[in-house]
């Protein structure tokens, strides 16, 4: 019987529960396609994007472990929210506590084993799709990956029941402390209280002061080295809460007080949001928190691949030297595009090696140098040579040139000479070329295929040792892939997450909204207007996170900026903020047409 | 010697009580209900009657005073005792019904035997004989939606008395239901009482208070007045009681 009240809960609100189901789906989906990646030991421990990958796996899954508990915990809140109700009546009539708790525990299991079960399917189905998709538009050489992998399975089906069992027993917890009446009549009630100027005013300068703390540790990350994250972590958390909690509150009572009040239904939507946006502190501070981390993922993943040719560039100018290049690498040199390149002859005696120093005045050597412009670390620059550098064997160029040559020749003197002089001189004359590609990234599948001919002819030994930048491009290349798809995965699930938080958290007041609605509907508010207002106060529920979440990452960005970690870093962030905004507007979207459809009555000639 | 179903002394109940603007709902009622009677609690809105109705019901605790219902001095109580005596001791009918929608009307009379574990047999037998007692019979296979406002709170009063409880609270019960059907419930409640079982209504209809044996006048928290039918035929009492409004109200 009691099995049977559960269910018929569950059938009773389909409606709402399918919301509910597919966002737990979607988190159990999510975490499994994570951990067929993380706990992959074939994947992970043959590819170089594996073994890179490892360690900011297992952080990714203890962040993405800490998100499913509060996404499950918010998802919860919502399920409760439905049945406090039913809950109420079952108390009246008579249920201990421990029958409600039971009940709870019962109703939340079947709808977690449920969710988890199909989630961990809709996970296979997913990794098989995204993993292709990744792996093409990210270039990223993963090998051994599979979508059905049976330790991903348990962990996700393991983790899931764990949460569902802590979730179950702390809903339990405080139904059974709440009184029944409360309950019962719980639909008609709210916490709101209208806080007092001082404390909101004192509160909103607390939050822009945090904020502002925040944002200066940030960007002292030199000075302040590691304390600079743990400064901004509090202080930003800390200012986010209070932000949320008065300076949003203050500014909807800014906008009470002005004309824009007056007009329709603006006094009702402005009281409403300043209602929730009270009420929902909380959430809207870990919504913020999420989508500023979330954002900054992607950011950073994506900057550190756009970074990579700059990183490529400080070791070398060239990104590939060969000495007499076979027929083979001079075709895959010549599919090579937008490049430059240096041609030098070379005659190498017992100790020293001969160049033209004509060639190097048509053709002068260049070099990764860093000027300071401000910035202590320096910026990398590409400079020409000039030929009275050549002469110093200390000089930057020389020393680049000697790299660049043959590995045997490390220990040989360069001597730059006349025409007349080269010709004189006798010994094995060599033709060294230097390609200076503009696009790296562009061209990385050629550059790829040159590296993999290099490796053949000489040994992988001998490239290591070489001085060009390919190899330290194809290293760091799939260092940032992974960290890349990392990024980007941890951040489109975070997006999914705190947007589906929200979401609930919105949906769950649906109840008492209606008949807010319904009462503006009998006084001759028309249904634009309602539509209207509906989607004003979940733009501002979803707006003002991402407005402070936007904001912090702008400011975050300073410290890897500041760290020289990322080349082009607002590039990136304008990027992925485009992409990512797009992504959480289908959330607003979807939130503002459930509710409309809830709540706005139909109008009586509508069939 | 009658036995004393429900015996409140100097009942108070303050909301709010630690703040700066503390309400008093109930400011020393005081009154007692013998077994078997039928009593009718009137007042107006805000006069503290859900208050005392919620307190009564386990639901709410006094902030000072004693409650004893069938002996028991319910104050005391846990929350794991409050259960069990609501659900041996007691029986409830609302204004709304409070049925489950997604629970047929057997479903429906037999959850609170089922929150209570009773064995599924004896359960069975009850709701039978409950359901024959108030005409329910064919409507068992029903699910609410099916059935009328009338209908709806007869099941509900079915549910009320499945656990043979000591008394029944009604919480406006006629407040959803048309004359007719109205009409039904209360004379089905003066049955139910003439079999033995204590009732105790609130109400501010002065037609349904007509159908109670006593009524007491709640108003700003405190007992006013009382009036008894004995001897009275029903209209007289009901006349009786409208002149008592119009004086107690003003």
């Amino acid at each position: 019987m009691l099995f049977k009240i559960s269910i018929s809960g569950i059938k009773a609100r389909w409606r709402d529960y399918i919301v509910l189901f597919s966002g737990m789906i979607m988190a159990s989906a999510i975490f499994y396609m994570f951990e067929a990646i993380a706990l992959n030991k074939k994947f992970v421990t043959s590819t170089t994007v594996g073994q890179s990958a490892k360690v900011v796996f297992s952080l990714g899954s203890i962040l993405l472990i800490i998100i499913t508990l509060v996404y499950i915990l918010y998802a919860n809140n919502f399920l409760m929210s439905m049945r406090k109700h039913d809950y109420g009546l079952f108390m009246m009539l008579g249920a201990k506590s421990s029958k409600i708790g039971t009940l709870i525990n019962l109703e939340t299991l079947t709808v977690g084993l449920f969710s988890t079960l199909i989630g961990v399917v809709a996970g296979i189905g997913l990794t098989k799709v995204i993993s292709n998709m990744l792996v093409t538009a990210l270039d990223i050489p993963v090998k051994y990956f599979q979508a059905v992998y049976n330790p991903a399975i348990w962990s996700t089906l393991i983790l899931f029941m764990i949460l569902f069992i802590v979730a179950g027993l702390m809903n339990a917890r405080s139904f059974t402390k709440t009184a029944a009446l409360k309950l019962l009549n719980s639909e008609s009630k709210t916490d709101w209280k209208q806080p007092r100027t001082k404390r909101l005013i004192g509160q909103a300068a607390l939050g822009v002061i945090f904020l502002a703390m925040g944002y200066y540790s940030l960007d002292h990350i030199q000075q302040l080295k590691g304390l600079s994250i743990l400064i901004g972590l509090v202080t930003i958390v800390c200012g986010t809460y209070f932000i949320f909690n008065s300076f949003f509150v203050i500014l909807l009572e800014r906008l009470q007080q002005s004309v824009l009040n007056k007009r329709g239904i603006n006094s009702f939507t402005i009281a409403q949001l300043k209602f929730r946006i009270h009420d929902y502190t909380k959430i809207l501070s870990i919504v913020s928190l999420l989508f500023s981390l979330a954002l900054g993922a992607i950011t950073v993943g994506i900057g550190l691949q756009n970074g990579l040719p700059e990183t490529a560039n400080a070791k070398s100018a060239y990104v590939i030297a060969t000495t007499n290049p076979s027929s083979k690498m001079a075709e895959l040199i010549a599919k090579t595009h937008g490049k430059n390149e240096n041609n030098y002859q070379q005659k190498v005696t017992k100790k020293a090696v001969y160049y033209r120093l004509s060639e190097f005045s048509r053709q002068p050597i260049e070099y990764p140098t860093f000027v300071s412009n401000g910035n202590p670390q320096g910026n990398l620059q590409i400079k020409k040579s000039r030929l009275g550098q050549l002469g110093n064997s200390h000089s930057q160029p020389y020393q680049q040139l000697r790299t660049l040559q043959n590995v045997n020749l490390k220990t040989h003197q360069i001597k730059f000479v006349s025409d007349q002089v080269f010709s004189k001189v006798s010994g094995e004359i060599n033709h060294l070329k230097l390609i200076r590609v503009k696009d790296l990234n562009g061209q990385s599948a050629s550059l790829k295929a040159i590296f993999d001919l290099q490796k053949r002819e000489l040994g992988s030994k001998v490239v290591q040792s070489m001085g060009e930048s390919l190899i330290l491009y194809e290293f760091v290349k799939n260092i940032f892939s992974s960290m890349e798809f990392m990024g980007v995965f941890l951040g489109i699930a975070f997006l999914a997450m705190l947007a589906s938080c929200l979401m609930f958290k919105i949906l769950s007041g649906i109840d008492r909204d209606k008949t807010r609605f319904e009462m503006l509907n009998k006084i001759g508010t028309s249904q634009r207007s309602l539509k209207r207002s509906i989607m004003l106060q979940i733009m501002g529920l979803f707006g003002l996170p991402a407005a402070l979440g936007l904001i912090n990452v702008g400011f975050g960005l300073q410290m890897f900026v500041k760290a020289s970690l990322l080349h082009h870093a607002y590039q990136a962030f304008a990027y992925s903020s485009i992409g990512f905004l797009a992504l959480y507007l289908v959330y607003y979207v979807i939130t503002v047409l459930i509710y409309q459809k809830v709540v706005v009555p139909k109008a009586q000639n509508e069939r | 010697m009658t036995k004393e179903i429900i015996k409140i002394q100097d009942l108070h109940k303050v909301y709010d009580q630690h703040s700066e603007k503390p309400y008093e709902a109930l400011k020393g009622v005081s009154f007692q209900v013998d077994e078997g009677e039928f009593v009718g609690i009137m007042g107006a809105s805000g006069s503290g009657k859900s208050t005392l109705l919620n307190i009564l019901a386990t639901l709410d605790r006094p902030t000072s005073g004693n409650v004893q219902i069938d002996g028991n001095d319910v104050t005391q109580f846990t929350s794991n005792e409050m259960a069990n005596f609501r659900s041996n001791k007691l029986g409830f009918i609302f204004q709304s019904f409070n049925l489950l929608e997604t629970l047929n009307v057997f479903e429906n009379i037999v959850l609170p035997l089922s929150l209570q574990n009773t064995n599924h047999r004896i359960a069975q037998q009850k709701v039978r004989q409950i359901a024959n007692k108030l005409g329910l019979e064919n409507l068992l296979t029903n699910y609410p939606t099916q059935l009328s406002g009338g209908q709806k709170q007869r099941v509900a009063a079915a549910r009320a008395l499945v656990s043979d409880p000591s008394i029944i609270f009604g919480d406006e019960p006629t407040g959803a239901l048309d004359s007719t059907n109205a009409r039904d419930l209360l004379d089905m409640l003066q049955q139910i009482n003439s079999q033995g079982v204590s009732i105790l209504l609130v109400t501010h209809d002065p037609f349904s208070a007509s159908f109670c044996k006593r009524i007491l006048f709640i108003k700003d928290g405190k007992i006013g007045d009382e009036l008894k039918a004995t001897g009275k035929t029903r209209n007289e009492f009901y006349q009786e009681i409208l002149e008592k409004l119009g004086t107690f109200e003003q």
